[in-house]
């Protein structure tokens, strides 16, 4: 941030200066136009000026002035020079020009890959709705877009470009396809979109009650589950007449339930077809974000020991990266007496106590046949460890 | 979390002011030049008046020598002011960068989601642009409404540039090598040697041996060090058949230094607009995704749906990737996603699976549960608590 600041004001302090060159330029030039009026004037005005004595002086003279005062056009320029190397001063100084010097495998090692990772974009692309810049740069990557893959994409953007126009239709029937996935998701996707279309029908007012009426024959089915606000939603007849936005019920209006509605279907229909809710293109380049200015500051300290190998040839980076809580997906176990990650020949064992710890860490521990957990004072046989997985 | 925030501008966002910056510093020196210039010419003038009136010009010739400087004037003063535009276009871009990597800091959450947004977007076109998708490029940086935060000229040009070398042709390059003589002369530049060499090797190969002798004389006569060395060889070149057998010719006739020119092209031009030669957005990705792969990842049977190195495209793209480093316990319940501690206590089912607190409860139904992994049923007051340090 502060290197901002600080490129801002070296910035700022240029945009005035060019401001002020600017002015003064016009004037310099202001000022030879009106110089040379008057040279033209006195010449002019001394009808014998052609044989005077003092013609030559007079024009020396004034060409004298005159390319002074174009001189300084030069030279006030040539002084604007500082203020502007210093912005890439400022910049070279509070910026990182190598960000790609980090020695890491390259993951685009080959072509095979580099259309893998064109296809991740185009990917990312679909699910953002953003079809026709994925279908650009399917075309400009030359990739084989399969139309089976695409489909699911073009049908979700199309629905939710349906509910971005208040349109639920395309919606419900998308859920009534895929009912049985949904009911296992325990979503309530269909009932909030019945529910919708009912508030639509309710905002007309008194002329359209009876198709509302009409339309909550829907809840039926959801009876069940959604008994509670079924009622609330029926409550609404109560104030059809004096408009709702006088009612209990006016936060049922805003468009923000729109908004909602469609994060609502995108969650459900990427976990219906198997997908992240999250764009996995965008997910892991913010986990980037975070772990590159680490990854940067460890390298540098790496290569002052002169211990460089740290970095390319171990298979686990050499530093533990904080990422936000929602970026963890797996459950890591590290044994807190070796600060190892456990793996499939050394897993973690449960102590009788209840204390975790990995199976080297047992072994070493063990005297005769006893072994005392390290964290409290219950003693006991190492053969009643038992495996977990996490 | 603002110092790490601030953290990745550093490493990140040099090149999206250093770009507009060295174009402003171009635009100051051609400025320079071309006020001087004007000026030489301005006082060209003023010193033929004095000349002809030494010689006795007559009065109206004076004048209309006068009304000549005006005149000239008029055109100096146009020239300046565009010039002086341009710079300050230059110096107002980098002020517009400035302002938009401020937003990275706002207090506002929304401009901050946004601006994280328009980062995305912005790494992505600068990703594209390298590749050479400029189409695609160019789209999504206007949908995005991001054009004043891209490069996208510095490499539109380059594109013109590398198209014209893959038609083997040399004058848009040699024009480019011109517009930026000066600063390819400070990077001690070799790409305008090697064009003019192959200009000379092409002449040979059409067995237009004279002109290229010519052409030798013109352009190739100031070579020294390793370059003198290359001209040796090539001249040898005027001795032999195009497709001649013997080496080094033959690799001096070959096509693909048509290729390596333009890789040294695009490899000057980098450097020329100090962008660094590797996509940040890439480097980025590549850190990502190492810090969020672990060995389940690799492994079916706990390959998660939501973590991007599971599924299938980033899973095989990050296999070169070093493993994330972790030496403290982080457990993530399987059925809730959400991390086990004191507040959603790890519990091991007797088949030694570990779950949350949570979870168990939520999958329970009448005091029994069946573990997710193994299909086996348990009472849940079977589930033990386990202590992880």
């Amino acid at each position: 941030m502060e290197g901002c600041i600080n490129t801002e004001k070296d910035v700022d302090k240029l945009i005035i200066k060019f401001d002020t060159y600017k002015k003064q330029t016009f004037q310099t030039f202001e000022h030879l136009v009106q110089h040379i009026e008057k040279l033209k004037e006195d010449i002019q005005n001394e009808a014998d000026f052609q044989n005077s004595k003092s013609q030559h002086t007079v024009i020396a003279q004034a060409n004298k002035k005159l390319k002074s005062h174009g001189q300084k056009l030069s030279s006030q320029h040539k002084d604007l020079h500082s203020s502007v190397s210093r912005i890439g001063k400022t910049v070279d100084r509070n910026f990182d020009m190598e960000c790609g010097s980090i020695n890491m495998h390259e993951i685009l090692p080959d072509h095979a890959h580099h259309t893998l990772f064109n296809q991740a974009i185009c990917e990312h692309f679909y699910r953002q709705g953003s079809v026709s810049i994925a279908e650009s740069i399917a075309k400009d990557a030359n990739l084989q877009i399969n139309d089976k893959w695409r489909q699911p994409f073009v049908e979700m953007n199309d629905i939710i470009s349906g509910l971005q126009n208040k349109m639920v239709e395309p919606a419900l029937e998308w859920c009534a396809r895929n009912r049985e996935q949904l009911h296992k998701e325990k979503s309530d996707l269909e009932f909030k979109l019945h529910r919708l279309k009912f508030i639509e029908l309710i905002k007309k007012g008194p002329s359209h009650q009876h198709f509302a009426l009409q339309y909550s024959r829907h809840f039926q089915q959801f009876a069940p589950v959604q008994c509670k606000e079924i009622q609330q939603l029926m409550g609404c007849f109560l104030f059809v007449k004096q408009g709702l936005s006088n009612s209990p019920y006016c936060d049922m209006l805003s468009d923000d339930i729109w908004a909602e509605i469609c994060m609502d279907f995108l969650h459900d229909a990427c976990r219906v077809t198997g997908m992240s809710v999250d764009s996995p293109l965008t997910t892991s380049f913010s986990a980037g974000c975070q772990a590159l200015p680490a990854l940067l500051a460890i390298k540098s300290v790496i290569e002052q020991r002169q211990c460089s190998g740290a970095l390319s040839n171990n298979d686990e980076l050499p530093i533990d990266i904080d990422l936000d809580a929602c970026q963890h997906y797996h459950s890591v176990f590290a044994c807190p007496i070796l600060r190892q990650q456990t793996t499939v020949k050394n897993p973690p064992l449960r102590l009788v106590c209840g204390h975790v710890i990995s199976r080297d860490a047992l072994t070493k521990l063990v005297s005769g046949s006893k072994v005392k957990c390290p964290y409290c004072p219950v003693e006991q046989s190492p053969n009643d460890a038992k495996e977990v997985f996490f | 979390m603002s110092t790490s925030s601030a953290m990745d501008l550093k490493v990140q966002e040099y090149g999206t002011l250093k770009v507009p910056y060295e174009i402003l510093n171009k635009r100051f020196r051609s400025a320079q030049k071309t006020i001087d210039r004007e000026l030489h010419g301005f006082s060209g003038s003023l010193n033929e008046i004095e000349k002809s009136v030494e010689s006795g010009a007559s009065n109206e010739n004076v004048m209309k020598m006068l009304d000549g400087v005006l005149e000239k004037l008029q055109s100096m003063k146009r020239k300046a002011v565009d010039a002086i535009e341009l710079e300050e276009a230059s110096a107002k871009l980098c002020k517009r960068r400035v302002e938009h990597l401020k937003d990275h800091a706002s207090p506002i959450p929304s401009v901050v989601t946004q601006w994280k947004k328009t980062r995305f977007d912005r790494m992505v076109v600068d990703h594209l642009l390298r590749c050479g998708f400029y189409d695609s490029a160019l789209k999504l940086a206007s949908e995005s409404n991001i054009q004043d935060l891209v490069n996208t000229d510095v490499f539109i040009t380059a594109w013109e540039v590398e198209q014209s070398l893959e038609r083997k042709e040399y004058e848009t390059c040699l024009a480019w090598c011109h517009d930026n003589r000066s600063r390819l002369r400070k990077l001690k530049s070799p790409l305008e040697f090697s064009v003019h060499l192959q200009q000379f090797i092409e002449l040979v190969r059409k067995n237009q041996r004279l002109e290229a002798v010519q052409h030798a004389r013109k352009y190739l006569n100031t070579a020294e060090g390793v370059q003198l060395e290359e001209v040796k060889q090539a001249m040898g070149l005027l001795a032999f058949h195009h497709d001649t057998p013997v080496s080094p010719y033959k690799d001096l006739f070959s096509v693909t230094r048509w290729q390596q020119i333009k890789e040294q092209f695009r490899y000057e031009n980098y450097r020329l607009h100090q962008l660094g030669d590797l996509s940040v957005f890439k480097v980025t990705l590549q850190a990502g995704l190492a810090s969020l792969k672990t060995h389940q990842c690799y492994d079916d049977s706990t390959k998660s749906t939501d973590c991007p190195v599971c599924s299938p495209l980033f899973n095989q793209l990050a296999k070169p990737l070093p493993f994330a480093h972790c030496a403290q316990s982080r457990l993530i319940c399987s059925i809730t996603g959400k991390l086990m501690n004191e507040h959603n206590h790890p519990m091991m089912l007797p088949n030694g699976r570990v779950y949350g607190e949570k979870g168990l409860a939520q999958i329970s139904l009448n005091g029994r549960v069946t573990c997710p992994k193994t299909n086996q049923e348990f009472n849940l007051s079977d589930a033990e608590k386990i202590y992880v340090m």
